[in-house]
């Protein structure tokens, strides 16, 4: 694969210009549609025909698209790219690149494009193609890698397509050559980017692709002239003869350094996380480290065998990331808006992020709509968010929280105890949604029973371009969500257009029909919440907390302090008003609720004035968040709360609203608490669980345990 | 690394202590209707905190209190009161029984009987769900029953002291998962811990292995053993392993090393060292490292050569001394230590450096040992040479002890090895102790104060190392930063709190003042809010607003006395009323 880089800005202005001017008539349309869409259930058959007058090429497409799971040739795609791509100006506008290739021809886009697609779709073949020799295999495995011991940094040369699995984390900067990480193009000179691989979620991979030089022998000479000095420049001393004999000219030279950051340190200073960067059981038990000095000197640990296949793609997966991607190259006249769906543990989330990658590779930035509750990728838990994504996702959610552009909180881990206000909440964000950039939606995981109607919801109100469904084994979980079953499905709020209103001439409404993409997950326990330690949800939600509050902690390196070491803000009872959003609480209590618990940082638009006491909400508003924190204590002398939050004091001064959720504070964070004498409120060692009604409602699934079949009969 | 299994298991629940839990039980079972309204309060706040894990016990107690509280009213007619009590048995029966059930769906009238529930409760609550609707009064009585029952279950059981003791042993419910998390980590470390050892034995085997074949050659040119070439290419590929290894994995490193075979040669290794393995006895009183073998050992002790991993191998090799092992161990644990002792001596390392000897120096620069520790554990580890090795540690101390300290401890261990032959194990109460009454008695006294402390750092020696000096902790701004800070917040109500509060002697939850009173959050008056700039359809709007509640009872939903809409209020709903 070959990625090529016009970094001519006027160009790139031009066809930016060009590009949103477009948008924005598209998107005040969209606007207007919306609205009448909703109030008005409209729409016609003959509208729909209208619009296939209007976007004949987009019908065009659709037409291909339509069906589910038909496999297109690989050569007939690539050509597509081609010709489609000849007629766009194609920028790689990611910022990130600095380099630029001087042997640019006329046709760059055009071949740019299909080896892209060409290698997205081959990815898979190579997989499937496995049949090298154990002699190769076991050569792929060696990673010619030298430690600089007065840096402590490794350089690793990778020959082309050599491909480093591992677990751990490090800070990757691309030498020379390129590499490719979970979708993410990584070329010299680009800036260094931490990755992350938890035994959490599938493992990262490094793939190396060289330079590719046409065969040319003299510029081969010359790169591999330039890789060596290279690598002689980050070495004090003469690096190893054999680790020199190793460099080719297609071969990939990169940097790894340790990472350490506030939120590794924060992580590791609890003894429960201790291995949060180790192995997985599944991959201690079948001993698939491969032991490296050099690499686990810089914390990375190199994976082999079965446990090392890092992202298994199938066919229809590459299928969908490659139609999204050229859907984005220009053949659609307004930015796509996909939203992923499929049932829990399908892979929804690790496809956004490969997805994300892959568009930020030609893209400078992503919109990205979190509709999941539970699993959120940027912000803790219970949060609804629009964030704009201008850096690759290299790792897990907790180890890339950001500050979304705009937030609700919503208090829940999940929508079903309020879906009207899930609904509202996104229907507010969706307000802030530019439309020059690409939008991914991540959506939750129910697709039962009205998790279904939410997405049939979501469809219609945000009008969506493409629908990507994951599913897994031979039948789907549910309902294939086509434009077909959009025509006559209902949702929560939106309905079917109503026949009667065919006949009436409304012109100006047209129903956009989506693409959808269909995609089969094939990895292995697809569709099977983990159970390995780190894998259970509510673990992943105590991680993105504790990576959340971890930026408390200075960048500097020092002591990691607990919490409760914080120096407080404080805010007077009466300023702020308070609620909470899962439950019904006396008033006279609300600061029963309160202490020592996580609140939503909101703001109202209307000025809170209490008179003495608290202000207690009487509904729970919807309004934006701009994070959360900790509600330290409450001072009930003076009326006050102390609360202790990584939010900026210019931020934190718009906060008049304080939202109590189900997301309750992870348990580590209070019972581990350093350095204090005596008791710790809310924490015992007394409670026992043996008491009869002791434990919390046991919802019985009737799952088949063999270890209780047995001891029955 | 090992977990700490000290302790029981920290639990968090919604009651920041006893005394609130206490409180919210005596007020429940007051029968007191006031009391037991703002008990059913606190339970409120409770299931905020506690969220899905509320205990099925607390939530089912609460519902059978309130159909007592509001049968008290009189308000309510009898069959108003049948449908409350009613769903409220139900849910008690059905939940409380849901624990006992298994794959295969049993009787709920077993299920009740093994946890003490009598039958006619369960077919009060068959008698709800698909018979005929019972009386009121078999209701109450119900009701009156279960709330006993949870009374003497629940309420008076837990968070008391007399089931405390064991209950961590076996396992229910939401602990099943958090067991099966603990068993899973605990042999995840195993299994790391195996691998790590069986990592650290191939990497010292081949180590050796290079060794023998360097040794060998050495003799095969007859050459001086002094004369040790460098390490060869290999060789350093080996050490650089182990040294990258040995940072993660120090403990294991000393154990492998201590094991027969490593440190410790066995006969074998012995005799292709061209050294009578009978010989050993040598001289036990003063044993001495056969130069062979350090300098078999001494490119990778100066490879492993950091203050911490010495310490470590120092305590490893005592507390190895205190098993009492075989005399051919205790010999050469004993000349390691001696060995160690005398590189690290400020005399040797100064006349190596005059005679610059770099090569068989294991230390480039001198140690600092926590002597007073050494000392104790020499003497813990009492064996023939124990005399000698403490003379060297006298010798060498900073800060030396007493002259007739010394001579004293000396006298006593030289006494109390005297008699000291192979197994013959030497009790406490030797009877050549009690010439030295006294000292004997703070030797004992210090010395089991050492074991427990030796034992102790020996297991958690990273641990203790990471544990963090609570002093740096506490979060310290400077007048800048908090003028920087209140200056963005300048305009709101927020500012930094600058009162002169040790907030790391403040856990979460508590702040300077506070009674332990359970009642002390209790909010005596407060002002509702209600926000209107929402998309949100009238009826569900509240009827009211701004209402100042001064007595426990809450917020009644009457909406008649609330005041009317403005007409800035109705426009205002009008424009959230637009839905995109």
């Amino acid at each position: 694969m070959k990625v090529h880089k016009v970094s001519s800005q006027s160009q790139h202005d031009q066809r930016n210009a060009t590009k949103r001017h477009s948008k924005n008539k598209w998107h005040k349309k969209i606007r207007s549609l919306d609205s009448t869409l909703l109030n008005t259930s409209s729409g016609t058959a003959k509208l729909e025909q209208q619009l296939a007058k209007r976007e004949k090429p987009t019908v065009k497409r659709l037409k291909k698209y339509a069906k589910p799971v038909t496999f297109i040739p690989e050569n007939s795609c690539a050509k597509e790219g081609k010709v489609e791509a000849t007629s766009v100006t194609f920028a790689h506008v990611h910022t990130n690149g600095g380099t630029e290739l001087d042997d640019s021809s006329a046709s760059v886009d055009s071949q740019e494009w299909s080896e892209y697609a060409n290698s997205v779709l081959q990815n898979g073949m190579e997989s499937s193609t496995l049949s090298d020799t154990d002699q190769q295999k076991e050569d792929d495995l060696q990673f010619h890698a030298h430690l600089d011991h007065t840096h402590n940094r490794a350089v690793l040369v990778m020959k082309q397509d050599q491909v480093l699995c591992f677990r751990g984390k490090c800070l990757l900067t691309c030498l020379y050559g390129h590499v490719e990480v979970l979708g993410f193009t990584i070329e010299e000179g680009q800036q260094p980017y931490p990755l992350f691989s938890p035994p959490s979620h599938c493992p990262l991979t490094i793939k190396a692709f060289g330079n590719n030089f046409g065969g040319s022998s003299k510029n081969k000479k010359e790169g591999l002239l330039e890789a060596k000095a290279i690598i002689r420049k980050f070495f004090s001393s003469e690096p190893s003869k054999k680790l020199m004999s190793e460099v080719d000219s297609d071969s990939c030279v990169v940097l790894l350094e340790p990472l350490d950051t506030p939120l590794t340190r924060f992580l590791s200073s609890f003894s429960e996380l201790a291995e949060i960067f180790g192995l997985n059981s599944k991959e201690i038990k079948s001993q698939a480290a491969i032991y490296n000095p050099v690499l686990s000197a810089v914390g990375v640990t190199a994976l082999r065998g079965p446990c090392a296949q890092g992202l298994v793609m199938s066919p229809s997966y590459r299928e969908a990331i490659s139609s999204l991607l050229s859907a984005w190259a220009g053949e659609f006249d307004r930015c796509p808006v996909i939203l992923v769906c499929g049932g829990k543990s399908v892979g929804k989330s690790t496809f956004n992020r490969h997805l994300l990658n892959s568009l930020l590779n030609h893209t400078v930035s992503v919109e990205f709509l979190e509709c999941d509750l539970g699993q959120t990728e940027f912000t803790p838990p219970g949060c609804l968010s629009l964030c704009t994504v201008t850096e690759p996702l290299l790792g897990p959610p907790f180890t890339h929280m950001r500050d979304p552009k705009h937030m609700v909180y919503y208090g829940q881990a999940d929508c079903q105890a309020d879906v009207d206000r899930y609904l509202e909440s996104i229907k507010s964000l969706w307000r802030h949604v530019s439309g020059e950039s690409p939008v991914i939606i991540n959506t939750m995981g129910w697709i039962k029973g009205h998790g279904f109607q939410i997405l049939v919801d979501l469809i219609r109100l945000l009008s969506v371009t493409h629908v990507v469904q994951l599913s897994y084994g031979n039948a789907p979980q549910c309902q294939l969500l086509t434009p077909e079953f959009l025509r006559t499905a209902h949702g929560w709020q939106t309905h079917p257009p109503t026949s009667t209103l065919t006949e009436e001439p409304a012109s100006h409404l047209t129903i956009r029909s989506h693409i959808f993409l269909s995609v089969q997950s094939e990895f292995e326990g697809a569709g099977i919440s983990g159970d390995m330690q780190y894998q259970r949800s509510n673990e992943l939600r105590d991680l993105a907390l504790l990576s959340y509050f971890s930026k408390l902690q200075s960048s500097e390196p020092g002591p990691i302090r607990p919490l409760h070491c914080f120096i407080p803000y404080q805010v007077p009872h009466s300023s702020v008003a308070i609620g909470v959003t899962h439950c019904e609480v006396a008033p006279n209590n609300i600061l029963y609720v309160a202490n020592a618990s996580i609140v939503g940082l909101c703001c109202l638009s209307e000025k809170v004035v209490g008179r003495g006491g608290p202000v207690v909400l009487s509904q729970t508003p919807i309004c934006q968040c701009v994070g959360l924190g900790v509600l330290r204590g409450v001072d009930m002398a003076r009326g006050l709360y102390f609360l202790v939050s990584p939010v900026s004091p210019s931020v934190l001064r718009h906060v008049n609203c304080l939202l109590l959720g189900e997301i309750s504070l992870p348990k580590v964070l209070l019972t581990k608490q350093h350095g204090i004498e005596g008791d710790l409120p809310y924490v015992t060692t007394d409670y026992s669980f043996e008491v009869q009604g002791a434990g919390k409602l046991h919802i019985y699934k009737g799952l088949i345990r063999p270890g209780f079949l047995k001891s029955n009969d | 690394m090992k977990k700490k299994t000290t302790g029981k298991t920290r639990h968090v629940v919604a009651w920041m202590n006893k005394a609130e839990y206490e409180h919210v039980m005596e007020y429940l079972y007051s029968k007191e209707p006031a009391l037991q309204k703002h008990a059913l309060h606190r339970i409120s706040a409770w299931k905020g905190r506690f969220g899905q894990s509320t205990p099925v016990a607390v939530e089912s107690t609460a519902d059978l209190v309130r159909c007592q509280v509001l049968d008290s009213t009189g308000q309510l007619e009898a069959s108003d009161l049948v449908l409350l009590y009613g769903m409220a048995l139900v849910r008690f029966v059905n939940l409380i029984t849901e624990r006992q059930q298994k794959k295969v769906a049993r009787p709920l009238r077993r299920l009740a009987g093994k946890i003490n529930i009598p039958e006619w409760v369960v077919n009060l609550r068959h008698d709800l769900t698909h018979r005929r609707l019972p009386s009121l009064k078999w209701c109450r009585k119900g009701c009156g029953f279960v709330l006993d029952w949870l009374h003497q279950e629940y309420w008076s059981r837990q968070m008391g002291s007399q089931l405390a003791e064991d209950w961590n042993s076996s396992s229910e419910e939401e602990d099943e998962e958090e067991i099966a998390k603990r068993h899973e980590i605990d042999l995840l470390s195993r299994q790391k811990e195996i691998e790590a050892h069986k990592k650290v034995r191939e990497l010292l085997s081949s180590y050796e292995q290079e060794q023998f074949q360097t040794y060998e050659d050495l003799t095969k040119q007859g050459r001086q053993l002094d004369m040790w070439p460098d390490a060869s290419a290999d060789l350093s590929w080996i050490l650089t392993q182990i040294k990258h290894f040995a940072t993660e994995a120090r403990n294991i490193f000393a154990d492998v090393l201590m094991q027969d075979g490593f440190l410790i040669p066995t006969a074998e290794q012995l005799e292709s060292l061209d050294i009578d393995p009978s010989e050993d006895s040598g001289d036990v009183f003063a044993p001495c490292l056969p130069r062979v073998v350090l300098h078999f050992w001494l490119p990778l002790l100066k490879v492993l050569n950091s203050s911490i991993f010495i310490s470590l191998i120092l305590d490893t090799l005592f507390a190895e001394l205190m098993n009492e092992p075989s005399s051919h161990r205790t010999y050469y644990i004993a000349s390691w230590i001696s060995e160690i002792l005398l590189c690290n001596s400020k005399s040797e390392l100064k006349a190596q450096k005059r005679l610059k000897l770099s090569k068989e120096r294991i230390f480039l620069n001198r140690l600092q040992f926590p002597w007073r520790n050494l000392i104790s554990a020499c003497v813990n580890a009492p064996c023939t040479a124990t005399p000698f090795l403490l003379r060297q540690i006298f010798s060498d101390m900073d800060k030396p002890l007493p002259h007739d300290a010394q001579q004293n401890l000396l006298q006593l261990c030289s006494i109390y090895t005297q008699g000291y032959h192979g197994n013959s194990s030497p009790g406490p109460s030797d009877p050549a102790q009690p010439v030295y009454t006294l000292q004997n008695l703070q030797e004992r006294l210090k010395r089991n104060a050492a074991r427990n402390r030796d034992t102790h750092s020996s297991n958690h020696t990273p641990g203790s190392l990471q544990a963090p000096p609570t002093e740096e902790l506490q979060e310290k701004l400077s007048t800048e930063a908090v003028q920087d800070r209140n200056s963005a917040l300048r305009g709101s109500a927020w500012s930094v709190c600058t009162d002169k509060v040790p907030w790391k002697q403040y856990p979460l939850g508590k702040v300077p003042g506070q009674p332990e009173d359970p009642s002390c959050l209790m909010v005596e008056s407060y002002s509702t809010f209600t926000v209107f700039d929402q998309q949100v359809e009238p009826d569900q709007l509240p009827q009211h607003h701004g209402n100042r509640s001064v007595s426990l009872q809450t917020r009644g939903a009457s909406g008649s006395d609330g005041p009317l809409w403005t007409h800035s209020d109705l426009s205002k709903l009008k424009s959230g009323l637009k839905l995109f």
